[in-house]
């Protein structure tokens, strides 16, 4: 098996793995923004930007997997 | 004649693969310089503006933004109207929402911060035009807008930081602020752990922007060379427009990664800045 065999064997897989971990910590995160939200409606606008925010710093960890696979694209032919 | 049209059109159509001449990168849609480039590949000008796509792209933002600034503060009355209005609401939007994070030197830092969030917001936009791509996504050049945004975003910070803590204060700061004894034994560990953290800001923030926007727009790529495919059998140059729910993603994505990136820069100086003791 070759680096380019293995590299398309393992780069979407990371993208993967990556994903799984990403809803595990997506899905926590907003669950207890709608708990929050339905605990307080009014303050609703202000959790509602932390949520986005949050979100989009757990995305992120998804992305560098991505951009690794960006990183190493070029080398499975 | 049909086969002259087709000839123009090909690239066009076609012209979905993304990466360099040598290998195959992700699929891209074309937009108005790699169209230049494919027509006229000898041209010195178009090989230019190809070589340096993303900026060339962010010089355009950079100019309708600058167009739209001056058009607005032309003529200024202190009862606006139009479109003074609406960009007075919009930096007062904005005013407001950094003095929630950063107190009363709100004002002092609304001029940088919220340029980089028009900035980044319009760059992020743009690639959903036809004939246009996003500055901060594209697997050639993209990296390069976002990586020169936070490092301009970190060199202000530490700027900031030595500007007002002081230089005593902004190593003081590095190390963790000791105030206890046991605090000044952990110096050697907090240092570099400090600094360690502080250069992964920069990198993430660049990271993040590069790989949503590029992942986006991807993303929009693919799902119009499907389209395209799903037709391809009828023989005519139109295809099935399966990209627009993405379109749709991509403008909420591109506008949550704008807000992100200025978010996290203002957070990053709230946290440079001295904060006052909550005890």
């Amino acid at each position: 098996m070759g680096v380019p065999t293995a590299l398309a064997f393992a780069l979407p897989l990371a993208v993967a793995i990556a994903a799984v971990g990403s809803a595990f910590g997506l899905g926590r995160a907003v669950s207890a923004a709608m708990e929050a939200m339905g605990r307080q409606p009014e303050a609703a606008g202000k959790i509602q930007v932390g949520m986005i925010i949050g979100c989009a710093l757990i995305e992120a960890l998804t992305i560098y997997a991505l951009a690794t696979v960006f990183l190493f694209m070029d080398r499975v032919h | 004649m049909s086969h002259f049209f087709f000839k123009w059109l090909y690239p066009v159509m076609t012209l979905t693969e993304g990466g360099t001449e040598e290998v195959a990168g992700p699929p891209e849609l074309p937009n108005i310089v790699t169209l230049l480039s494919h027509w006229f590949h000898d041209n010195v000008i178009v090989a230019f503006l190809h070589h340096w796509e993303n900026i060339f792209f962010a010089f355009v933002v950079g100019a309708g933004l600058s167009i739209l600034a001056f058009l607005s503060s032309r003529r200024a009355s202190l009862i606006p109207g139009g479109l003074q209005n609406f960009m007075e609401m919009a930096v007062e939007g904005l005013d407001n929402f950094f003095a929630g994070i950063l107190g009363k030197d709100a004002r002092h830092f609304t001029p940088f911060l919220g340029t980089l969030f028009l900035y980044i917001w319009c760059m992020n936009l743009l690639g959903l035009i036809p004939g246009f791509m996003s500055p901060t996504g594209g697997v050639r050049g993209g990296y390069n807008i976002t990586v020169s945004l936070a490092i301009s975003v970190f060199l202000y910070v530490q700027y900031t930081g030595i500007r007002r803590l002081g230089l005593g204060g902004y190593l003081h700061h590095f190390a963790g602020s000791p105030t206890t004894v046991i605090q000044w034994v952990l110096v050697p560990l907090n240092l570099p752990i400090h600094i360690l953290g502080e250069f992964a800001k920069p990198l993430s923030l660049s990271l993040r922007l590069f790989g949503n926007i590029t992942g986006e727009d991807v993303l929009i790529a693919a799902f119009a060379g499907l389209g395209i495919t799903a037709l391809a059998f009828l023989n005519l140059p139109i295809g099935l427009p399966l990209h627009v729910p993405f379109i749709f993603l991509a403008i909420l994505t591109g506008t949550i990664q704008a807000l992100v990136f200025t978010l996290l820069s203002t957070i990053y100086f709230s946290m440079m800045l001295p904060h006052e003791e909550h005890h």
